[in-house]
């Protein structure tokens, strides 16, 4: 699949769906690095820069929308794509979804055998050129 | 007229006045025949005491003695006709002169006169009219009654002659009558007696019953009288208490309006509902009932309901308030209808108080709200952990964290299948209670019907293919783009494609098409299925009514997908019908239009 050295990180508050993504991606050969909420988020991407995040929706305190306002607003991230986790594929989330900048979205529950497929169409639409 | 009795004799009432009418004597027979006494009258004008209306016959004061006729008054107020022979005195030693009256009543002689006249001016002519007819002379003596009016009141019509008409009234009307009597003969004009008032007539026999009375004045030779026609209403008065019951006994407050406005009738559970008494309601303008600043509308409306009668509710689809008379103000409906009667075009209104019901549909309205808010939560919220349930059944199965025997492939797709069913239970749950509470948005976008006939095909292909039973599609050319929520729609066609295969048995035909009706899309799905028995297909649009197959084999389902399927349909201002037969199979028909209504 062509995704060795790719790197994902995973944002999810909750412990076993962060460990669910993080399992399916890294069977299929990605770079996964989980965080449980924004802030850790935050704190990791000072000290390493990956390929795309995906990150949940409903997060404490600063939400998915609100992370990714911030990577979208700061130019040492604004180039990362931002793939949102959203609990329902109802119209009225795609659209606050793609309007806090997000560049994709994928609905919960996931679908476990088209995930790594999903981000890899995604990582190459939107190259990670620095 | 004997002549013994003529001038001064025992009989006759003498009266002697000064030349200014100021009374110097009065006899006896003056007292039995006026009514006042000899104390009560001397000093008195005699005009204040005897004249009876305006004008008085009575000659010029001159010397000569005269004779003449006069209609005078007792104290009492009865008329009385007299005959008078008037002199003039001498001057007597303080150089004053007196009148001398010598008066007589003759008031039977005079109502013989008059009932002479009258008959035969008036009396073939009374005969021939339907009511009961009286004519009554000035001093208010029936001089003629027609057989009706005979009739009417019990009497041989020579009897009534020479009555004093109040022989015709209930005894405790008598007196006021008389005073009602002078009234009119001193502005006599055609009119309805006594308007507004309920009258009476009563019978020889003591019998009484309800009048209505038209009164007209007759002049004659013999002076003024007046012709009343007498109406026995007894049969109205009957319906209208039939109609007076018949209002008390509806369960609504009810008001009756005139034309014009004014409250003619209504009922005591109006009154109760306004705090009004009947007595301060009736003839007033309904808009008392009304607030104040519905009351401008209010008479624009009821000139229209005049101009188009008919049986309506008001204001549909409006608030309506009723006012109390302590100025509070309540909730009602209110439904109008037309009423003719004798007296014109009536509008009859039954109010209902509306509080309770008012509060009732808030109490619904938030409970349902709260039921929906609840249901989108806890959506939300069973969701999370399915993605756990799901997702790691997926990953073990595809054996990523390690090989399988059997048996744990088994029961894990066992895991997942049910994780996928409540799954689908959650998201029709959400989906209905999102409808319900009016939060489903609908987002229409242009789309390739093919395209997503395709996406819902290669979802439910590989069942169809497993059962062998063939999936036969066709998009009509017509059809070919759409303005629909395209997600919704493929909700309702995944929805009847999946139940049609489900429900047909191995080998069998599931037949899709979708095609233009007029500027509706018709999409029909045909199956050769088990078909819904008469009974079931009353249910079938029902919340989780997964019907009994009759195999008493339960299918996988959530008993939604339906009712989900009609909602989505009629949100966007479509249509579900379906067609069955047992054994033959079953024909869903949903029509959308073609470019969705916005919003």
């Amino acid at each position: 699949m062509g995704t060795t050295g790719t790197t994902i990180l995973v944002i999810d508050d909750n412990p076993v769906n962060l460990k669910l993504a993080s399992e399916v991606l890294l069977a299929d050969g990605f770079t996964v690095i989980g965080a449980e909420d924004a802030e850790q988020a935050l704190r990791l991407l000072e000290t390493l820069m990956p390929d795309l995040v995906l990150t949940d929706i409903a997060l404490p305190r600063m939400d998915g929308l609100a992370l990714t306002r911030w990577l979208k607003a700061d130019p040492r991230y604004s180039h990362l794509p931002v793939v949102a986790l959203t609990a329902s594929a109802m119209k009225g989330d795609e659209a606050r979804v793609l309007e806090a900048g997000c560049d994709a979205y994928i609905a919960k529950p996931i679908d476990t055998r088209t995930l790594s497929a999903q981000i890899m169409r995604l990582i190459r639409v939107r190259p990670a050129t620095t | 007229m004997g002549s013994g009795l003529s001038g001064g004799g025992v009989a006759d009432a003498v009266i002697a006045a000064d030349l200014q009418g100021r009374v110097l004597l009065w006899n006896s027979q003056a007292e039995s025949v006026f009514g006042y006494s000899a104390a009560e009258s001397i000093g008195r004008s005699l005009k204040d005491l005897l004249l009876a209306g305006e004008r008085d016959s009575e000659p010029p004061l001159t010397d000569a003695p005269c004779v003449y006729e006069a209609l005078r008054r007792r104290k009492d107020g009865g008329l009385l006709y007299v005959n008078v022979s008037r002199t003039v005195s001498l001057e007597n030693s303080d150089g004053a002169r007196q009148v001398l009256y010598s008066k007589r009543d003759v008031t039977h002689l005079k109502v013989a006169r008059d009932a002479k006249l009258v008959e035969t001016r008036f009396g073939a002519l009374l005969e021939s009219t339907p009511d009961a007819t009286l004519i009554v002379n000035a001093m208010g003596r029936i001089v003629l009654a027609n057989s009706q009016a005979a009739r009417a009141f019990a009497y041989d019509p020579n009897e009534l002659i020479g009555q004093p008409v109040e022989v015709l009234l209930p005894e405790r009307f008598r007196t006021s009558h008389v005073g009602h009597r002078s009234l009119f003969s001193q502005q006599p004009r055609t009119r309805t007696m006594g308007e507004g008032l309920e009258l009476f007539g009563r019978r020889r026999d003591g019998y009484e019953f309800p009048v209505e009375i038209s009164l007209s004045p007759l002049s004659t030779d013999e002076g003024t009288m007046v012709m009343s026609a007498v109406r026995d209403i007894t049969d109205r008065k009957k319906a209208e208490q039939k109609f007076r019951g018949l209002l008390e006994s509806a369960p609504d407050a009810m008001v009756i309006v005139a034309r014009n406005g004014r409250i003619a009738l209504v009922n005591s559970q109006l009154e109760r509902l306004f705090g009004y008494p009947r007595e301060e309601l009736l003839g007033q303008s309904v808009d008392c009932l009304v607030p104040a600043r519905y009351r401008g509308h209010h008479e624009r409306h009821r000139t229209g309901f005049f101009s188009q009668p008919r049986a309506r509710a008001m204001g549909a689809g409006l608030e309506l308030y009723g006012q109390r008379r302590d100025g509070s103000e309540f909730p009602v409906e209110i439904s109008l209808s037309p009423l003719e009667t004798e007296e014109g075009l009536f509008v009859s209104g039954a109010i209902r108080d509306a509080t309770e019901r008012r509060r009732f549909e808030q109490t619904l309205q938030d409970a349902s709200r709260l039921k929906s808010e609840f249901l989108a939560t806890m959506s939300h919220e069973l969701r999370t952990p399915l993605n756990g349930i799901i997702g790691f059944s997926e990953f073990l199965i595809d054996e990523k964290a390690g090989a399988l025997n059997a048996r744990q492939k088994e029961y894990l797709t066992d895991v997942l299948a049910s994780g996928r069913h409540l799954l689908r239970l959650i998201n029709d749950v959400l989906d209905l209670s999102k409808i319900e509470a009016g939060r489903m948005d609908i987002v229409a976008e242009r789309f390739d019907l093919a395209s997503a006939v395709d996406e819902v095909c290669g979802v439910v292909s590989p069942i169809a293919r497993s059962k062998s039973i063939s999936l036969v599609r066709h998009v009509s050319e017509e059809v070919a783009q759409v303005i629909l929520d395209r997600h919704r729609f493929v909700q309702i066609l995944y929805n009847l494609l999946s139940n049609a295969i489900k429900f047909t048995n191995t080998a069998g035909e599931v037949n899709l098409s979708l095609d233009r009706e007029g500027d509706m899309l018709r999409l029909q799905v045909r199956d050769t299925g088990i078909g819904i028995s008469p009974e079931n297909l009353q249910k079938l649009f029902l919340e989780f009514q997964q019907l009994d197959s009759g195999t008493g084999r339960r299918h996988d389902g959530t008993g939604l997908g339906l009712v989900l399927t009609k909602r989505l349909a009629e949100l966007q201002h479509g249509s579900v019908r379906v067609e069955s037969e047992v054994g033959k199979g079953s024909v869903f028909t949903v029509q959308l239009p073609l470019v969705a209504a916005p919003g």
